[in-house]
């Protein structure tokens, strides 16, 4: 199937980029609330987005505490996006 | 961990429960990003609208000045400009950190973002044209009211929205 990408559509892996697609930028403490898994889930998650090309990250610090936000990169995005669509076809009209 | 295992071929059921499941995060994201700015910087957005078709109406009157020199209505508008932008950044920084999203305005509902995009810029612009022609300052009040009356009635709608969603 054209555009069906298995390294997306793990549940959590397809909820970090649905998150990412729609927020633009989120903290990674974000990410974790919405989805209700642990630091740890969510940073082997986000490592095989990232080794895919699909995620990155960028360090911020606020009130002296480094904060990491994410966010798809344009190949994750457009891997994000015809996964959707695999979907879509997959439900048909 | 999840593993990548067994995920092809897909029935539609499960197909169709993926894209249920971005379309949850999507409301819930959206939600986020419907946050309502802070008080302080709607009173300033608010201030803003109601000065700037005034200000404007200044810049713009023919013949000759209304009130104070144009170049006056000029430096005042620019000014407040300035400040305004300048609020807006110091805003936008804390808004991003309080929500741990990005400032994004395309997520928000269109039926919000269009009339500001679109109608308050032909109010504030129209309502200058208007009093250029006629010299009927009451346009330029009436914009200012009506610009106000707008941010604060949007504030109220987010406030609700937000509210509602999160």
């Amino acid at each position: 199937m054209a555009g069906f990408d298995a390294t997306i559509h793990a549940p959590n892996r397809l909820r970090i980029c649905a998150l990412l697609d729609t927020a633009g930028e989120a903290e990674f403490g974000v990410v974790q609330e919405q989805l209700g898994v642990s630091p740890s889930v969510l940073s082997k998650h986000v490592t095989v987005l990232m080794d895919a090309g699909y995620v990155e990250q960028r360090k911020a610090v606020r009130d002296t505490r480094r904060r990491v936000w994410l966010s798809l990169t344009r190949e994750g995005r457009e891997a994000y996006r015809a996964h959707l669509a695999a979907l879509r076809a997959i439900v048909g009209p | 961990m999840e593993t990548d295992e067994g995920t092809f071929p897909l029935s539609p059921e499960q197909a169709r429960a993926a894209l249920a499941d971005t379309d949850h995060i999507r409301t819930s994201v959206s939600a986020i990003s419907a946050t309502p700015w802070p008080l302080w910087f709607v009173t300033a957005i608010t201030a803003m609208l109601f000065v700037t078709p005034i200000a404007l109406g200044g810049v713009m009157a023919e013949p000759g000045d209304w009130l104070m020199p144009q170049w006056v209505w000029l430096t005042g508008l620019l000014s407040a400009e300035a400040v305004f932008y300048a609020l807006f950044a110091v805003a936008a920084k804390r808004w991003r950190e309080t929500t741990g999203v990005a400032l994004r305005f395309d997520v928000l509902p269109k039926a919000a973002t269009l009339p500001l995009c679109v109608v308050l810029p032909v109010i504030v612009v129209g309502s200058g044209f208007v009093f250029r022609e006629t010299g009927e300052p009451l346009w330029l009040y009436a914009a200012s009211a009506l610009g106000a009356a707008l941010s604060i009635g949007f504030h109220l709608w987010f406030v609700r929205l937000h509210g509602k969603t999160a």
